[in-house]
């Protein structure tokens, strides 16, 4: 599996410049309150992973795969955890770099603001990338954003009917409790939603005739 | 010890306009079997049913005497595939296959990989997007050798190759099957490869195996007669195995030609080629 989790490695690595240039230019513009590089860097690490997935796809990297030992599992899990990897390294630039930018602005480090929003911003990293995968896997990369597009309108849509004829309030109320342990929660959904994208993703890709 | 390195038993698989239809032969260890056939004749679909990048199919497929399905991993750390087509994401080089491989074969040889690397000119720090589509076929076939396997499914690994080059690849499996215990089964349309190093012959059309014979028996045996209509008139049904008509003459493909030659009383049957072979089978009339 860690020649899998390599090949990805080496192709993030391959566009290694133009990410380092994109990060010197959000850091400049962070700096001058042109926009908040905590977002834009989490934004960049998703379009990253997905591309490996469109490289995969155009050179048919994904039939090859079934050719090797485990060719199949190890690629899928090989992603994964590429992706977590890849949220780690992210996390940890924008933490620092976040903490550069408030000196840097304010003169002080707010280092419970920036810590809450790094949680967070692994939390919504992996959240948008577990919901994904599985349909990129399930359609492709092409057929997959079309995909994604009509789930996200179908949730949207759906969600908003419900909560005409539904009153949330009593479940939001129920579940208020978590604040106090929002830190724990976030971690329990983390590892839930992970592993069950990732048990999906697999089934599919056992599954899949090329 | 085995006898077959690969046994392949009524593999079947439907789509909407195309049947695999009871696919069965067998390739003995220590030997080339030339898989030929026309575009669309069934070939790809063969290869990529045995190694499972197809689903779904019915038929039973062992590799060194093993079922496939549950020895899976383990028989493929000891087969080599080249595939039309299907290969590592353009942006990587050949350094980082290497890298990638190690992590992948147990048996991954990273000395062997840079010797296939050099002798075939190929580059370690391009990327794959950057070199030639003979040189693209020439890093797919040093990756499918460099873990030492003992079988090497190839589907058309000489295509996009000029000659000098096609006939370095040729040299290289000449090589690789000096060990008894390796085989190739070899699947292309340029015929006269395969006259050059195949032993076996499997014949695919329209999904089905039309002959599965050693090359020689093959071209020792069958003939082709050419003659006028009156001679072709004379020639019983059953003695031949198909037959096309040209302008001035007809083209006779016979599965004997001792006995067509003893019975008929012809003077020449030509020789037949393995381009022969599959034009008349395919093109011609029964």
């Amino acid at each position: 599996m860690i020649g899998f989790i390599r090949k990805d490695l080496a192709m993030i690595k391959s566009n290694f410049k133009l990410l380092a240039i994109l990060t010197i230019v959000y850091l400049g513009m962070s700096l001058a309150g042109q926009m908040d590089i905590s977002f834009i860097l989490p934004f960049m690490c998703v379009m990253i992973m997905i591309s490996t997935f469109s490289y995969d796809e155009f050179n048919n990297w994904n039939a090859y795969v079934v050719t090797f030992p485990n060719g199949r599992k190890n690629s899928v899990k090989a992603k994964y955890i590429a992706t977590l990897l890849m949220i780690v390294i992210v996390t940890i630039i924008t933490t620092i770099l976040s903490f550069i930018i408030s000196y840097v602005r304010t003169s002080t480090i707010d280092y419970i603001n920036i810590l809450e929003m790094t949680f967070g911003l692994i939390f919504g990293t992996l959240l948008v990338q577990t919901f994904m995968y599985p349909i990129i896997y399930k359609f492709g990369i092409e057929k997959g954003r079309i995909a994604i597009f009509i789930i996200v309108f179908g949730i949207v849509i759906s969600g908003g009917l419900l909560s005409q004829f539904i009153d949330l309030s009593g479940v939001l109320n129920a579940l208020s409790f978590l604040e106090n342990y929002w830190v724990i929660t976030i971690i329990i959904l983390s590892v839930l939603l992970t592993y069950g994208s990732y048990r999906i993703s697999l089934a599919i890709e056992m599954k899949k005739n090329f | 010890m085995m006898k077959n390195i690969l046994e392949v038993n009524g593999l079947t698989k439907k789509y909407d306009n195309f049947e695999l239809k009871n696919v069965s032969f067998n390739l003995p260890r220590g030997m080339i079997m030339g898989f030929i056939g026309e575009n669309g004749a069934g070939k790809t679909t063969t290869i990529k049913s045995i190694l499972d990048i197809i689903k779904d199919y019915s038929g039973k497929v062992k590799i060194f005497n093993l079922d496939y399905r549950s020895h899976e991993a383990e028989i493929k750390e000891e087969i080599g595939v080249v595939l039309d087509d299907m290969f590592f994401p353009e942006i990587l080089t050949a350094q980082d296959i290497d890298n990638v491989m190690r992590g992948i074969y147990k048996n991954w040889d990273s000395n062997l990989f840079n010797n296939y690397l050099k002798d075939f000119d190929l580059p370690r720090n391009k990327q794959i997007k950057t070199l030639s589509k003979g040189m693209h076929k020439k890093l797919e076939i040093a990756t499918a050798l460099a873990h030492h396997p003992k079988l090497l499914i190839l589907d058309e690994p000489t295509s996009g190759l000029d000659p000098v080059a096609r006939s370095e690849v040729i040299d290289i499996f000449q090589d690789f099957i000096q060990n008894d215990d390796c085989s190739i089964l070899f699947s292309t349309h340029i015929t006269t490869d395969l006259e050059q190093i195949a032993d076996y012959i499997t014949f695919i059309n329209d999904g089905e195996i039309v002959l599965s014979k050693t090359k020689d028996e093959l071209l020792d045996e069958y003939g082709i007669v050419k003659c006028h209509e009156e001679e072709f008139n004379k020639i019983s049904k059953k003695d031949y195995v198909k037959y096309k008509k040209n302008k001035c003459e007809y083209e006779v493909l016979v599965e004997n030609k001792r006995e067509f030659k003893k019975k008929y009383k012809f003077e020449v049957i030509d020789k037949m080629t393995l381009d022969d072979l599959m034009v008349l089978m395919i093109k011609g009339e029964k």
